[in-house]
């Protein structure tokens, strides 16, 4: 059994601050390093837990300086206390609402209101929803987006995986050490996770990747208990049985509070430029929610260091 | 060599120091027919944690003893209930090993001081509740968001006396997991009936807890 400990959050009373960075992942409390250095008064809304969606990683092998790899738990941890130690607060609070029509922009959470002179939005992606018949009714009944919170529950039993990106392929992995069987679905005709990845897979003799399939349908009774899979290249139509599902298939922008208010592409990704400004003034995105090329954690800390350095040039500016 | 790093003995110790103000005391009901090594483990971890506070002490009882487990308003065994004269009901049904070490550590500190730190609106309403509550927390060790949750529950009985939290390790209560339907975490029981999935900040959290009562 393992033992670990983490710090405490610690919140002030503070209505009003320079910068307020939405989203506490990679991006978010990157910015917070670069801005509390600079000693701006800066918050982070966090909805959830620090390190955004990186903590559903059982470990991250691509990002430097581990070269053992590291827990994404462990580096969110690390990014918060990090953050905090140069005077940036982290406030657990969800942020229902933003008004950027004039500065200081307002900032509504589901417990309170707040205004900032300067904006980042580092809200990430979700897991994208397949859209097919029963799985709004089995998520949470078999259906799952984090392996490493629920894989356990399906100690021997047969698993579908939806998606041969780097998340899907990583996930079964962790997944196969407790799943009797794992079968990979993948709309495209190869998988896209890295090389790296595609080798321990094919060298694991528990999963099966089935390319150019899709599903067509989870079924059950109370519980997810089989799936319909599709060849799209034959048009035939398998029922697996299973016991669960999870499901990695994209990432979509995490755009609800501003897709009226910035820009965004045609794919809900927040428009910005190499600055990373966006299409109001004094507002920066960074990280995954952004129109980025690659979605890493990497990335991400890079864009965190851009928008904190220039929201704190805006600042300047401003004076 | 204990189950413990030096360096995190050495922090807890601190946190305790900082934080615990009165006597704690660890009341562990330990099962010994179902998994004899997990409940070494869980006495030695808990000697450890409490030989770290003059504060700390470590009462350890048979899951036999059904008449303790009854007067301390216990469902499950094995178990791991935090004492002391402050007025909640905090618990933990399994091992809070894994991520959730941090929740039993913070309830050791919680019921060893009069620290809380929920927002004042959040705990008025919880003063509300007039009917007992009961807050069962479904875990995996490996599931960063179900310590939040657990902090979140446990907390809220700090507040009001009518509520109970506890922690359920979802894998060793395996059975009363597929009672529940249980499959992913955090799962959240209200009252042994309803429930919801995931965690939340406290006030959308006790929304939550509200709307499975209904």
């Amino acid at each position: 059994m393992d033992f670990s400990i983490q710090k405490k959050e610690k919140n002030t009373v503070r209505k009003h601050f320079q910068a307020a960075i939405i989203g506490s992942g990679p991006a978010g409390l990157t910015a917070a390093i670069y801005l509390g250095r600079s000693k701006v008064e800066t918050v982070v809304f966090e909805k959830v837990i620090p390190g955004g969606y990186v903590v559903n990683v059982e470990k991250i092998e691509n990002y430097p300086g581990f070269v053992e790899g590291i827990s994404g738990e462990k580096l969110g941890k690390l990014y918060a206390e990090h953050a905090e130690k140069f005077g940036s607060e982290i406030k657990s609070e969800e942020v229902t609402k933003l008004e950027l029509n004039e500065t200081p922009f307002k900032i509504e959470t589901s417990r309170s209101s707040y205004t900032s002179d300067s904006l980042i939005l580092a809200t990430g992606t979700s897991n994208r929803k397949l859209a097919v018949p029963g799985e709004k009714e089995f998520t949470h009944k078999g259906i799952s987006f984090c392996a490493t919170c629920d894989a356990p529950f399906f100690e021997g039993e047969d698993v579908l995986v939806v998606g041969a990106g780097n998340s899907g392929v990583q996930e079964s992995l962790y997944i196969s050490r407790f799943a009797k069987h794992i079968t990979i679905v993948e709309l495209l005709e190869f998988p896209t996770a890295e090389p790296i990845l595609i080798d321990r897979l094919n060298d694991n003799n528990k999963i099966d990747l089935f390319t150019s399939h899709l599903v067509m349908s989870f079924k059950g009774d109370k519980m997810l208990s089989s799936v319909d899979i599709k060849d799209i290249k034959s048009g035939e139509v398998k029922n697996l049985k299973i016991k669960g599902a999870f499901i990695y298939a994209g990432e979509i922008p995490n755009n609800d509070l501003v897709r009226d208010k910035l820009k965004l592409d045609e794919k809900g990704f927040i428009v910005t430029d190499e600055y990373l400004r966006t299409s109001v003034n004094g507002v920066f995105a960074a990280g995954d929610v952004r129109n980025t090329p690659l979605r890493q954690v990497a990335t991400s800390v890079g864009d965190g260091a851009i928008a904190g350095y220039e929201a704190y040039r805006f600042l300047e500016e401003r004076k | 060599m204990g189950l413990l790093s030096e360096e995190d003995r050495k922090y807890l110790k601190e946190e305790f120091n900082n934080n615990i103000n009165r006597e704690v005391k660890l009341l562990y009901f330990r099962n010994d027919k179902n998994g004899s090594e997990y409940s070494k483990q869980t006495k030695e971890l808990l000697e450890e944690l409490t030989s770290l506070n003059d504060n700390l002490s470590l009462i350890v009882e048979s899951c036999d003893n059904t008449e303790k487990i009854k007067s301390e308003e216990l469902t499950l065994c094995p178990s791991i209930k935090i004492k002391s004269d402050r007025s909640g009901f905090l618990n933990f049904y399994g091992v809070p090993a894994g991520h959730e070490f941090i929740s039993l550590v913070e309830a050791i500190k919680d019921m060893g001081s009069d620290n809380l730190s929920l927002p004042e609106d959040v705990i008025k309403s919880l003063k509300e509740i007039k009917e007992p509550l009961d807050i069962k927390v479904f875990i995996t060790h490996g599931c960063p968001y179900c310590p939040g949750a657990v902090r979140n529950a446990h907390q809220f009985s700090l507040v009001n006396d009518k509520i109970k939290s506890s922690m359920v390790d979802a894998n060793y209560f395996g059975e009363l997991s597929r009672k529940h339907g249980i499959s992913s975490v955090p799962h959240i029981i209200v009252n042994d009936k309803k429930g919801f999935v995931g965690n939340l900040p406290p006030d959308l959290f006790l929304d939550k807890i509200k709307e499975a009562l209904k």
